[in-house]
């Protein structure tokens, strides 16, 4: 435990001093000052928000599908923010001595994607939570089915910084693992609308290679689909989408573990 | 095979690099094996790119040999429990620049296992012993080099480690500041710590270590206690008055490895009752003795001789 505990302590001292934490910051207070500043829409004379003419499914729904926007927009922040700090980990002069304590390498990896993990999802749950606490004293919705798209935001980042930091063990290098992560992310958005140049295809093998394609990689985009439904009460409307991409994190963090085992520093 | 007075055994380790080119590999180290026993201070030696580093990385699991197997207190380099009562100082260490002295303590301390509270007590003594009190709170990316090694000692000493490993520790540090760690060197000695120093002063390896080992291109080529290495072969400066051409010409015939410069000879002997050979001749030709004085071979000039006849044996 003493141990997790100071690989914790060194990652939060980490993302700390990092001017990342600034700009979530600063994206927050935006978002709750919009609105809380937001001037109030009069119809009829009546005011918009206490009028009862938004009905209660309505308030949710448009809560749902802005939290999909901010959740797709900081973790599009956390993953700049968090690519680097494996990549610096390994680096020359640290790694040596880090490894020279008494820790597996396994053991150490996983520690260490576990704390990073704790560290981003606690800032996203403090920026969610603030601004949904402002949302909901400016409207009066209380919507706790918030909280299933806050926690399925958490899967996604797993997901995600599994990727990253496969990449950042595989290169050693941020930049990389940014320019890696978003060509993955990409390609899958694009092989999702693959049934759409089928037609132009003439051979039937590219359709079973972007199938394939399609299936082995993972799908982030289409994960972010079940935001709008899970706040809305909905549950998820992609569970394919879901299990196809954890089994690809999960297969992609065991070869990473696999990596660093093996690996010469 | 280890026992109770071995702190570290090294069986035939080799370590390979391949390079980027398919063919082109670099033999790092070559069946290189050794025993450091418990309590000793024990240098490598060797110039750059001999394989050192290399040789610590592998003990302390940075790196994986390519052949050979090494025990640390009687345990496998490869498990986690070899490196359990260790501390290290890399060479070039690159300390996490956003953390504070304390802070690195801290996290360094806590994955060996020490709890907080265990850090807590330790570090306030360390950071006094190395001078760094006062600096405590500051982050280390504003550190100095000599403060960076003064702290990287203390993280070094926090989990009371019984082999302590040290790459370059003085690299970078003020001769005051040299001074001091040779002394805390001492102290962990005196203290029973075995200490394995890993450095290219050799000054500084003769004034401390007990024992050493000479690495040249990956390869063992002598080890054993200091003093062996040193003395390996007596010389003399012997200061004469009137010494003429005549006799210097006797002397040179008799001894040919003699180097006379005016009326100062300096001569190396096989065996060090020689010495008295060549007075008695320097007498005999009626020139005076002034002084004898031996000449002890500095561990420098030992071990460039050394190298020396590596290369030659290639």
């Amino acid at each position: 435990m003493n141990k997790f505990r100071a690989i914790l302590y060194d990652s939060f001292l980490e993302i700390k001093s990092g001017k990342m934490l600034y700009l979530y910051g600063a994206v927050m207070l935006i978002m709750v000052l919009i609105f809380i500043l937001v001037p109030s829409i009069k119809i009829n004379g009546e005011n918009l928000f206490e009028s009862g003419i938004l009905s209660p499914g309505m308030i949710t729904r448009g809560m749902a599908h802005f939290f999909s926007g901010f959740w797709g927009f900081a973790l599009f922040l956390m993953v700049f923010g968090s690519a680097w700090l494996l990549p610096a980990y390994l680096g020359k002069g640290r790694i040596e001595l880090t490894l020279s304590k008494p820790i597996s390498r396994m053991k150490l990896l996983s520690m260490k994607f576990a704390t990073v993990f704790l560290v981003k999802i606690s800032i996203l749950a403090l920026m969610s939570i603030i601004i949904w606490l402002a949302i909901a004293l400016r409207l009066g919705a209380f919507s706790m089915q918030f909280f299933f798209g806050l926690f399925f935001s958490f899967l996604v980042f797993a997901n995600i910084y599994a990727l990253v930091f496969f990449i950042g063990v595989l290169s050693r290098s941020g930049a990389l693992a940014v320019m890696g992560y978003f060509v993955i992310k990409f390609s899958t958005d694009l092989l999702a609308g693959r049934e759409l140049v089928y037609g132009f295809l003439g051979d039937s093998s590219w359709k079973t290679v972007l199938d394939t394609a399609y299936q082995i990689l993972p799908k982030i985009g289409e994960m972010d689909d079940n935001y709008i439904s899970l706040i809305s009460g909905d549950g998820f409307t992609n569970t394919y989408a879901i299990w196809t991409t954890l089994a690809f994190s999960a297969i992609i963090f065991l070869l990473t573990l696999l990596i660093f085992h093996r690996r010469d520093y | 095979m280890s026992d109770q007075t071995t702190a570290i055994q090294i069986t035939g380790i080799s370590k390979n690099f391949r390079g980027t080119l398919r063919g082109n590999e670099v033999r790092a180290l070559v069946d290189v094996s050794l025993a450091v026993n418990h309590g000793e201070i024990f240098g490598l030696l060797g110039p750059n790119g001999a394989g050192k580093t290399t040789l610590v990385k592998i003990l302390l699991g940075a790196l994986r040999p390519s052949a050979g197997t090494a025990t640390i207190n009687g345990h496998d380099i490869t498990t986690a429990a070899a490196r359990g009562r260790v501390g290290f100082l890399p060479e070039n260490h690159r300390f996490p620049p956003y953390q504070t002295g304390l802070q690195m303590l801290y996290c360094f301390g806590g994955m060996t296992g020490m709890s907080r509270s265990e850090i807590r007590v330790k570090a306030d003594g360390l950071l006094e012993l190395v001078g760094m009190s006062q600096w405590r709170g500051t982050r280390v990316k504003k550190y100095s080099k000599g403060m960076m090694q003064r702290l990287g000692l203390a993280q070094v000493m926090l989990n009371d480690p019984e082999i302590v490993f040290l790459d370059e520790p003085t690299d970078g540090v003020d001769p005051i500041g040299r001074h001091e760690i040779r002394n805390i060197l001492l102290d962990l000695k005196k203290m029973g710590k075995t200490i394995f120093l890993n450095s290219h002063l050799l000054a500084e390896v003769e004034s401390i270590c007990d024992r050493v080992a000479i690495l040249d291109r990956g390869k063992l080529i002598k080890t054993g206690p200091v003093a062996g290495l040193i003395d390996v072969r007596p010389a003399y400066r012997i200061e004469t008055t009137g010494l003429n051409v005549e006799t210097a010409q006797k002397i040179q015939d008799v001894y040919p490895g003699a180097i006379i410069d005016d009326n100062r000879i300096r001569v190396t002997f096989d065996d060090p009752l020689q010495v008295n050979g060549l007075t008695d001749l320097i007498r005999e030709c009626g020139v005076s003795l002034i002084s004898v004085t031996p000449e002890k071979i500095s561990l420098e000039e030992s071990f460039m001789q050394l190298i020396r006849e590596s290369k030659q044996h290639e």
